[in-house]
C-alpha cells in the first residue's frame, strides 16, 4: 500500500514537470490558439488571473496538448506497452488536426511521456499510477484556484520568454 | 485499486465545481479535469485494447465539444 502511494506522487512530479515544460515550450502561454482559448484566458484574466497563464488554460481545454498526450500515452501504455503510447499518440495528432491546433505539443508530450512512463516502469513506477498521477497534475492546474494557477503559469512563461 | 478511487474523487469533485461555478467559460476548465478523470476510469476499469480507443475516442471528442462551445461564446466563426 504505501509503495503505490509513493509511486502516485513520483508519477505526480513527473507528469506536471513534463506537461508544464513541453506546453511552454510550445508557446502555449503566448496566445488563444483558437478563438474559444482566448476567450477563455480572457475570462480567467478577468476574475484576479493572469492573462498569459489563462491563455495557456484555455489552449489545454481547446485542444489535446502535451496534458491530455500524457495521460493518453498513460493510458496506451498502461494497455498495450509502448505500442499502445505509439497509437495514443497518433489518436492525439488526428485530435490536434480535428481541433485546428497549429501546434504539435500534444502528438510530443504522448511521444515523451510514453518513453518516459516506460523507463519508470523499469523502476518500478507502474502506469496506472502514471493515469492517477496526471489526473491529480492535471485537477492542480485546472481545477484549484483559476487565479493563482493563471499566476503560476504566467511567471513560468516568463523564464521561457 | 487506489489509482481508480483517485480518478473517481477528481471526478466527483469536478462536477460539483461545474455546478457551482457561474460562469459558462470557466465552467468548460472544470469539465476539462472531469474529462481527464473519466478517461483514466474507462482505460482503469477496463485494460483492454477497445477500452483504450474508447477512451482516446471520449476525450478527444469531448475537447472538440469543449472547444466548440468556447468558440460559439467568443462569436463564432464570424470571430475566427
Amino acid at each position: 500500500m504505501p509503495g503505490v502511494v509513493v509511486n502516485i506522487i513520483i508519477a505526480v512530479l513527473v507528469c506536471w514537470i513534463l506537461f508544464i515544460a513541453i506546453d511552454i515550450i510550445f508557446k502555449l502561454p503566448e496566445k488563444g490558439g483558437v478563438s474559444g482559448a482566448a476567450a477563455i484566458g480572457t475570462a480567467i484574466a478577468e476574475e484576479r488571473g493572469s492573462l498569459n497563464g489563462g491563455y495557456m488554460m484555455g489552449n489545454i481545454v481547446c485542444s489535446p496538448d502535451a496534458s491530455a498526450g500524457t495521460l493518453l500515452a498513460a493510458c496506451g501504455v498502461f494497455v498495450a506497452g509502448i505500442p499502445g503510447g505509439l497509437v495514443a499518440a497518433l489518436l492525439v495528432y488526428i485530435g490536434n488536426r480535428i481541433c485546428h491546433d497549429p501546434g504539435y505539443a500534444g502528438t510530443t508530450g504522448a511521444l515523451c511521456a510514453t518513453f518516459v512512463i516506460t523507463g519508470f516502469g523499469l523502476i518500478g513506477v507502474t502506469p496506472d499510477a502514471f493515469i492517477a498521477g496526471m489526473v491529480i497534475a492535471i485537477l492542480t492546474i485546472q481545477g484549484m484556484s483559476h487565479p493563482y494557477a493563471s499566476h503560476l503559469l504566467t511567471k513560468l512563461w516568463g523564464m521561457r520568454a | 485499486m487506489i489509482p481508480v478511487y483517485i480518478c473517481g474523487i477528481v471526478a466527483v469533485y469536478a462536477v460539483i465545481r461545474v455546478v457551482t461555478e457561474k460562469k459558462t467559460l470557466r465552467k468548460l476548465v472544470y469539465l476539462n479535469v472531469m474529462n481527464f478523470a473519466i478517461t483514466g476510469l474507462i482505460v482503469l476499469a477496463i485494460p483492454d485494447i477497445m477500452a483504450l480507443f474508447a477512451g482516446i475516442a471520449y476525450f478527444v471528442g469531448s475537447t472538440l465539444e469543449a472547444n466548440a462551445i468556447a468558440s460559439t461564446f467568443a462569436g463564432g466563426v464570424a470571430n475566427e
